[in-house]
């Protein structure tokens, strides 16, 4: 297991909002949509939305969820699990760890 | 739950037909569960406005759930079948072949058809409505570049097919007598913006309705209201609205008025039988509202059915939300923007991203957003929470939404 990568500052991702990390940073196939609850809580997933083309990252966070901008999916931030149509199937979660403010990101790892 | 609901029938397989049965599902109910559906798979209709009929997405890119899904959610689909008959006597329907499906609750997610006006020379082969997916590739193959198409009506599908066929090379004419079209739904500054996009993209928009069509030697020829000489087109589509199906619900004595009636659980005026989706119309606090015709009012209307036959409690209402595509434009409106009293406009109207806010006094009542989601999702929720708002504030794009959602 790796000591993940430091992607962000927990300050740089407001509360209900994402930021995108790309893909040449984490070595996956998408992007990484890193995304923080309005509990403060901080989750990942593939960045594009399992429906169509559209960024997670931009999507409204609330509550444990994310809404896609552009048909409200809603995912689960925990799982990926998709909760409502459009959208039929999950996106993928990665895990990720809060240090001494700093975020970092195991990219691919089951959170 | 009452303890006989054992056997559940929906039929119907558009969104709220499979959100129904998604939702019984994830609400507990384990008993049988049978989608009847017309049609090869249960598929989503927003795509054939768009990027099916652009041909940029296949068939089996539109199916609403995935082909295990139904296995998984022991979703019995009865297909391709049509119901024929409820049978409240006998506890169930018929299908076409006369078979019977037992069913201590029925769910009606009927859909409705395209509307066809009485044109006098409407029923032209040339003359087309989009409404299922067949609709969509006929109309596709009369979409070639350079071919003259007239779409009628300029509300949602007709603005978007008339994009869609912009995009393919066609020579598109717009025609509808309203000034602006779609102010209802989205209020008329941003109604007027969003149809003058048309002329902009190289659509020919005509303030007229279509009198007649006539099979000329030279293709369909269409006369407009208002204008002297006819215009000739090699296809038109007709864009003009909706007729909820109804037959099964009046045929089985259940209350129709312009839609099947509904009780704010989706209930029926027969306690056995819910509806929901487009031909619904429900009566809530002795209102009886018009029909929501939208995607996302299906699905929350199988989420309500869901909750009634299961007993749990109805999710909480919230405001009617819908999104276009034109042009290369996301085009979402949320609430009522047509009952604003002032309105109060994030970005510039006009230019792309901006969020019109209606207003009533402090508190929002609708929103329209043009490539501006988040907007739209803040809106919702000041809507949904009654959210006194500072229209200074919300007219400044560097403000907080969020903020201004927490007070």
């Amino acid at each position: 297991m790796s000591t993940g990568i430091r992607v962000a500052a927990l300050d740089d991702v407001p509360e209900g909002e994402g930021i995108v990390i790309d893909k040449s940073v984490t070595g996956t196939e998408d992007h990484i949509a890193l995304l923080r609850d309005t509990d403060g809580g901080v989750w990942a997933l593939d960045d594009t939305c399992t429906h169509e083309d559209a960024s997670l990252a931009d999507g409204w966070v609330e509550d444990g969820c994310v809404e896609c901008p552009l048909h409200s999916a809603k995912f689960c931030l925990k799982d990926g699990a998709a909760q409502s149509l459009p959208a039929t199937r999950d996106a993928r979660p990665h895990r990720v760890e809060v240090r001494d403010g700093e975020i970092y990101l195991f990219p691919g790892e089951a959170p | 739950m009452a303890a006989h609901v054992e056997r559940i029938v929906i039929v119907g397989g558009g969104v709220g037909g499979v959100s129904t049965a998604a939702a019984l599902r994830a609400g507990g109910y384990d008993g049988e569960l049978t989608l009847v559906d017309a049609g090869e798979f249960p598929y989503d209709r927003p795509p054939l406005s768009k990027e099916f009929l652009a041909g940029a997405k296949d068939f089996e890119q539109l199916a609403l759930q995935r082909p295990e899904w139904y296995d998984e959610q022991k979703v019995r689909l009865v297909n391709p079948a049509t119901v024929t008959a409820l049978r409240a006597d006998r506890a169930g329907v018929e299908l076409a072949d006369g078979t019977f499906l037992p069913a201590d609750r029925v769910v009606l997610a009927v859909g409705g058809e395209a509307a066809r006006p009485p044109i006098p020379g409407g029923d032209d082969p040339r003359v087309h409505v989009l409404r299922t997916a067949e609709d969509a590739e006929r109309l596709r193959s009369a979409l070639l570049p350079g071919a003259r198409i007239l779409v009628v009506g300029a509300g949602l599908i007709g603005a978007e097919v008339a994009s869609t066929a912009r995009a393919l090379g066609c020579e598109v004419v717009l025609a509808d007598p309203a000034a602006p079209p779609l102010a209802g739904a989205v209020g008329e500054q941003v109604a007027a913006w969003l149809h003058g996009v048309h002329a902009e993209r190289g659509v020919t928009t005509v303030r007229a309705g279509v009198e007649s069509f006539t099979a000329t030697a030279s293709g369909l020829q269409a006369r407009l209201s208002g204008e002297e000489h006819p215009r000739v087109f090699d296809a038109a589509v007709l864009g003009v609205g909706m007729v909820p199906q109804t037959a099964l619900a009046r045929a089985a004595g259940l209350e129709v008025y312009g839609g099947i009636v509904v009780d704010e659980g989706q209930s029926t005026s027969n306690p056995a039988v819910l509806a929901v989706g487009d031909p619904v119309r429900r009566r809530c606090d002795g209102v009886l509202l018009p029909r929501a015709e939208h995607w996302e009012a299906a699905q929350l209307d199988g989420r309500r059915a869901a909750a009634t036959v299961l007993g749990t409690p109805a999710p909480a209402p919230t405001a009617s939300w819908f999104w276009t595509d034109r042009h290369g434009l996301h085009v979402e409106a949320v609430g009522e923007p047509a009952a604003a009293e002032t309105l109060v406009v994030r970005g510039v109207l006009g230019v792309p991203p901006f969020a019109a806010f209606g207003l009533r006094g402090h508190i929002v009542v609708g929103a329209v957003a043009v490539d501006d989601p988040t907007s739209v999702r803040a809106a919702r929720r000041m809507i949904d929470r009654a959210t006194t708002v500072d229209p200074g504030r919300l007219a400044d794009p560097s403000a907080d939404l969020r903020r201004m959602l927490r007070g």
